[in-house]
């Protein structure tokens, strides 16, 4: 796959897409089945929009307050809101809510579901929480410190929490056990796991990243960024991780051996202002969307170091992006209420 | 984005912190806070906000062992962001056994936090009754009037006359920056502790050594002011130099650092704020033609050997 080619200054949300506010800071957006783009708002409403014509949102107030976190039901047709007013609530296209649960007096963040195992989590302070599909709590672990990052291990039978002091890895299914530790000295606060299962890698207080292989606990720091890390994306087959943090979309390798010990980064779209805020992998190809704090967002393609802009700077920091399962979609939200939609499916190859 | 100012409430137990907090929620001033305190139930108001943190203190892994910040409060302050235009302010209450430089160093320390925030002030809360009881037997007590931007010494009616003026006069040589109200209840205009601007480098000239009286050194308190004048200009890259090293090796001690300096060739003024380690200074506005240009520096702080930094200060001297 190619990019488009860019052409003079227009943007592809100009060329093929749309977009249109949602008057509330956008805290993330997901596609579901049917071409509904769902966005989680900074007011406590959920937007359901089809995604092809942006046109006639219908909002579902879900939380009273924030809403702080947003991951599709494993099923693909409810999206999971996590809320400051202290509730985990399913919300379907409908409109219909369902709460699965709430412990008071805390903010539900971060949230993780995984399509492979049905399970979805949701972290309430220092207690990660675990539910099936129908809502039942399968399993309740709780820690020293807030845990601050989520993940499940790609088959979903094992998740990760990150925490000040490192990692614990649980079993999804084990009632009794005691966590697998990895250490490392300071804040962790973001997580991710590759789609290998290989390597676990958290972004810490400390404006790095911290990287461990899950089979010996080996470590590895990835260093050198001017702000903290609050967005990681692996590429297919975790080649690499995209991060934001930077000016740049710095790229970690991953597919050699050792990880990125002793490797550079990948330094990609270069030249536009500002940090880059969040960043999504393509599901299939090696190209990384990036938002930047400035409202500028580009896709940007590994190997060529192709850049092409999505959307010319404005409308606040980019706070969301997201592709549809196809990668023929993507969508982005800003923290100002903006959220918009380009088409890939027209692309033609640069001559 | 608009930055939110944040006040930060300490103030040992008992003290009357919470009435304070009760006090600036329920009068009429039109304006709507988040209050982000540690347990639910004294107070509960339902026009503002209130979240409920865990004191998380976390050590940066940066190789500076004093250098602490509330992990929960980076936390929250990025949550409450997410909601626009839901409050003009942020109060944060410490418990009462709290030290208050890691709610400090988060400002110095956390980008997205200085981003959207600013740290107003400090508000102690002090129980003019049994506060010098407090200062014999808790360190806490004496860092909260240590870090104090505003100082309330409350329960005044308590306390006759004589004994009063003795109590201040202790808290001034533990820290001579603040502004002290003697209160009762905690009765004071709001605008007495709201928008201070205390951390601000353009509003830092409250400075008045003048509170330091030489005879009452005393009490050999472990916490004590020491402020450091002179009208004659400093050398501004020896002082920074000497500043900066101090500070590295002296860190742990010095709790708090401010000072408004005179270089020589430079007609603006040299604002320094500092928590522990951490150092924060800017050229402000200039000198005016008709003012004494007198430099002055206050370390707050433990184990300081006042002599010792005279001379060192003065061998800035340009």
């Amino acid at each position: 796959m190619s990019l488009p080619a860019q052409q003079g200054t227009t943007s592809l949300l100009d060329r093929a897409g749309t977009g249109r506010t949602l008057d509330a800071y956008v805290v993330g957006v997901v596609f579901l089945k049917d071409g509904l783009l769902a966005a989680a708002l900074g007011d406590g409403r959920v937007a359901f929009i089809d995604s092809e014509s942006m046109n006639s949102p219908s909002f579902v107030s879900v939380h009273d307050g924030a809403c702080l976190s947003l991951a599709v039901d494993p099923g693909e047709q409810r999206v999971l809101t996590g809320g400051d007013d202290a509730r985990l609530v399913s919300t379907g296209t409908d409109g219909e809510t369902t709460e699965i649960a709430a412990i008071a007096e805390r903010w539900v963040e971060p949230i993780a579901a995984s399509r492979a195992s049905g399970l979805c989590a949701a972290v309430f302070g220092k207690t990660v929480s675990l539910f099936a599909q129908d809502g039942t709590a399968v399993g309740a672990f709780d820690h020293a410190n807030t845990v601050g990052g989520l993940a499940f291990h790609p088959k979903g039978r094992r998740i990760a929490a990150a925490h000040y002091g490192g990692v614990s890895l649980w079993w999804a299914k084990q009632s009794t056990q005691e966590p697998k530790r990895l250490g490392w000295p300071g804040s962790h606060l973001g997580l991710t796991w590759s789609p290998d299962g290989k390597y676990i890698v958290t972004a810490m207080q400390e404006n790095e990243l911290h990287g461990w292989r899950v089979s010996d606990g080996a470590d590895m720091q990835m260093s050198g960024y001017p702000t903290k890390v609050k967005s990681m994306s692996w590429l297919p087959k975790g080649r690499y991780l995209a991060t934001g943090g930077a000016e740049s979309v710095v790229c970690w390798p991953f597919h050699g051996k050792g990880g990125p010990v002793g490797k550079a980064p990948l330094d990609l779209g270069r030249g536009f202002e500002g940090l880059v805020t969040v960043v999504a992998a393509h599901p299939r190809h090696d190209v990384v969307a990036a938002g930047y704090e400035d409202g500028a967002t580009i896709l940007v393609q590994i190997d060529r170091a192709h850049t092409v802009v999505v959307k010319r700077p404005g409308k606040g920091s980019v706070t969301a992006l997201a592709w549809s399962a196809d990668g023929r979609h993507l969508a982005l939200g800003t923290e100002s209420g903006f959220v918009g939609r380009i088409g890939l499916s027209d692309w033609r190859t640069p001559s | 984005m608009n930055q939110i100012p944040v006040t930060v409430l300490t103030g040992y137990l008992g003290a009357g912190k919470t009435t304070l907090l009760n006090r600036i929620l329920t009068e009429e001033h039109g304006k709507k806070y988040a209050v982000v305190v540690n347990e639910f139930g004294e107070i509960g108001i339902d026009n503002d906000l209130v979240v409920n943190a865990d004191e998380e203190v976390f050590e940066m892994n940066n190789g500076c062992i004093c250098c602490t910040v509330r992990g929960d409060l980076i936390r929250i302050l990025g949550g409450l962001m997410k909601r626009q235009g839901g409050f003009d302010g942020i109060l944060i209450e410490t418990t009462g056994l709290a030290d208050p430089a890691p709610v400090a160093q988060t400002f110095f320390v956390d980008e997205d936090v200085r981003r959207r925030t600013w740290l107003d002030s400090i508000v102690t809360v002090v129980d003019a009754r049994h506060v010098v009881q407090r200062l014999e037997d808790s360190h806490e007590a004496l860092e909260q009037i240590a870090f104090a931007d505003v100082i309330l010494l409350n329960k005044t009616d308590l306390v006759p006359a004589d004994e009063l003026a003795q109590v201040e006069t202790r808290i001034r040589s533990i820290n001579a920056t603040p502004v002290i109200h003697h209160t009762q209840r905690c009765e004071v205009g709001l605008d007495m502790v709201l928008g201070r601007r205390a951390f601000d480098l353009d509003r830092i000239l409250a400075i008045e050594p003048d509170f330091l009286s030489e005879d009452d050194h005393e009490h050999d308190d472990a916490v004590k002011s020491v402020c450091l004048r002179t009208d004659r200009p400093l050398d501004g890259v020896r002082l920074t130099e000497w500043l900066q090293r101090l500070l590295v090796e002296r860190g742990q001690d010095l709790l708090r650092t401010k000072g408004i300096l005179s270089f020589a060739g430079q007609d603006k003024q040299y604002v320094i704020q500092a928590v522990h380690m951490l150092m924060e200074g800017n050229f402000t506005k200039p000198w005016s033609p008709d003012e004494n240009r007198e430099s002055r520096l206050v370390f707050i702080g433990r184990n300081i050997d006042e002599l010792e930094l005279r001379q060192q200060f003065d061998a800035c001297i340009a």
